[in-house]
Order: C-alpha cells, then structure tokens, then sequence
C-alpha cells in the first residue's frame, strides 16, 4: 500500500524519465510535452518541476548541461543509464497497478466466497 | 513579479544558496518562455506578464515543491552547530598556516631554516615578524567574516554568528616567531584557549595588537546585527 502510494506520487518522475528517453529538453519543453501527452490531465504548477528535475540530476538519473539555442540559454536535461534503470522500475510497476486497476474497473464476479 | 519573496523564503527554508540560486535562474528563463507564448496568443504587455506568472505557480507552490526535497538543505541549516562551533577555529588556523606557510617558504628558498642553518638575516627577521603580526590581526577576524557572510547569506539566526564569533575570541588563536641559531628558529600558529594560563599571558604580552584583534573579530557580526535591526 506504502509502496502504491509513494508510486503515485512518483508519476511526475515517471514522465520527465520517459520524455527524456527519446531525447534531451529543457524544463520548458518538458512541461509543454506532459500537457501535450496527457491532454493537460497531469499540469501542475509549470515552476515545480525544476526541484523535481534537480532532486533527479542529484540521484544520478539525469544529467544537465548549459546550451544556447536560437540565442537562448537553457538547462538541457538528458538520462542517464541509472535513470534508463529508474525509468524500467517504475514503468513496470505502473503496468502492474494499471493492469490491477483495469481488472478491478471491469467487474463480473468474483469467483470467491 | 520578480521572485524576491520566494528567495527568502527557500534561504530561511534552509535551502542552499546555490541551489536557490539555479532553481530561480531556470524559473525566470521559464516565464520568459510562458510569457513569449503569451504575446504568441495575442495578449501584451502586464497582461502576457501576468498570465505567464499565473501558469508559473504561485509562490506557495513553488517554495513549497522546493522546501520538500530535504537532498537541497545547505549544511548550515542540518547541523549549524557543526558548522558555526568547530568550523571557524580551523579556518583561522588555515589562515594562519597561509600566513606561516609562506614566510617557510620564503625562508627555506634563501636557505634560512634549515637544520644547521645561521641567524636568518635582519630583513627576513623583519618580514617574517610583520607577517605573523599580520597573521595575528586578520587570520581570526577573517574566520569571523567569513562565518558571519554564510550566516547573512542563509538568513540565519543571529545566535549561530555570535557562537562562531564568541569561540573564535574564546580560543585566542596566535601566531609566533622566534629566530635562533642552528636551526632553532621556530614559526608557529597555534590556539592557547583564553581560560588557559597560556592564553591569559599571551594575552597580556602582546593586548595592543590582541585588543585589535578583538575589535575586528567583533565588527562583522556587529554590522550583521545592525543590518538585521534596520531590515525590522
């Protein structure tokens, strides 16, 4: 239950963590990309990523970099092969609770007494 | 619209300084990111600015987000007893030691202390005498400033600066040359606690240049002290 619980708070995580598979992007882009996926369902307050980001680049599952782009300097974030690693524990956590939640969300009988 | 308020409130948080420092740095090129979409979507001036600021968060939500990654807190705000009680005695030796050091080397490059080494001559008894003066009047005041700007710096208490200060004047950390023949010449940066019968007569022996020493150990936390009260 602690565990399922601390897992939902961990969905931010699990988003910046698949979203920085692909590619490496700024906190910006990484905001606009969950809005965009979700349809806006996950959209905190767009600021509070960035503690998450850091408290990531600090474990070791991301690193970051300064970059001018089009003029602009930014704070690019990549993942790291521990963060691939953080990446596939909570992917497969988050297919186990949403196969349960399916399941539990279909109904029918149970089969016990 | 700036983030002043959020910054004091992440420094009296206990967050560190530089990571403060990174997270409103990546929020200002944030909103400047929301506040260009803005003018995109056809809104101007104040009205773009605040629309970004709105979709930025609050500074509740932010200060709180940063506040609850405790991986951020500075040393000073975990253990500022560690930090303001055994921290500055070792820096005003490391200070000292700069002080010393160089008159060493100084004196072993021109071969005036070495082991079967005459009476250095009077220019470097001169020198090495007016750095360990020097030594003496800023090594302490110097641990004393540099404890009283982290304190500033991370809005703490007044009570931690007056412990670093207090122990730093309790300790009576001291420099001291000697110059003999063969070899005996001796420099030394050492620390002969004011309670001790050692301190007390060092003290005494040289209290001009221990009563400057004093006074400039005390004006940094004074000047805190009175920032403070006129920020009140």
């Amino acid at each position: 239950m602690t565990e399922n619980s601390s897992f939902m708070s961990g969905l931010p995580e699990l988003a910046i963590l698949r979203l920085l598979q692909d590619q490496e992007m700024y906190g910006y882009e990484i905001v606009q990309a969950i809005a965009l996926r979700t349809g806006a369902v996950v959209s905190p307050g767009e600021g509070v990523i960035y503690p998450l980001l850091q408290g990531l680049e600090k474990s070791g599952a991301l690193k970051s970099r300064r970059k001018t782009v089009s003029g602009r300097s930014r704070v690019y974030y990549s993942l790291t092969a521990k963060g691939a690693k953080r990446l596939g524990l909570l992917s497969g956590r988050w297919n186990d609770l949403n196969g349960a939640v399916t399941a539990l969300m279909a109904g029918g009988a149970l089969g016990v007494r | 619209m700036g983030f002043a308020d959020l910054r004091e409130r992440l420094l009296r948080g206990g967050v560190a300084p530089r990571h403060v420092r990174r997270y409103l740095r990546e929020l200002n090129e944030h909103l400047d990111d929301l506040t260009a979409q803005q003018h995109q979507a056809g809104y101007d001036g104040e009205d773009a600015a605040m629309r970004a600021r709105a979709r930025l968060g609050g500074d509740d939500e932010l200060a709180a987000a940063m506040l609850a990654q405790k991986r951020f807190r500075s040393w000073t705000a975990r253990a500022p007893w560690a930090v303001f009680l055994f921290l500055p005695p070792i820096a005003a030796i490391a200070i000292g030691f700069l002080f010393i050091g160089s008159t060493v080397l100084i004196g072993k490059y021109f071969g005036f202390l070495g082991r079967h080494a005459s009476l250095p001559p009077h220019w470097f008894q001169l020198l090495a005498t007016d750095l360990v003066a020097a030594c003496n009047l800023t090594a302490v005041p110097l641990s004393a400033i540099l404890f009283v700007a982290i304190a500033g710096r991370q809005r703490l208490k007044l009570i931690w600066p007056l412990a670093a200060t207090l122990v730093l004047l309790l300790l009576f950390i001291h420099s001291d040359v000697d110059f003999a023949l063969h070899g005996k010449s001796r420099l030394m940066v050492g620390a002969a606690p004011l309670f001790a019968r050692d301190g007390l007569r060092m003290l005494a022996g040289n209290w001009p240049s221990s009563v400057a020493q004093y006074v400039l150990t005390l004006l940094p936390l004074l000047w805190l002290w009175r920032r403070r009260l006129a920020k009140v």
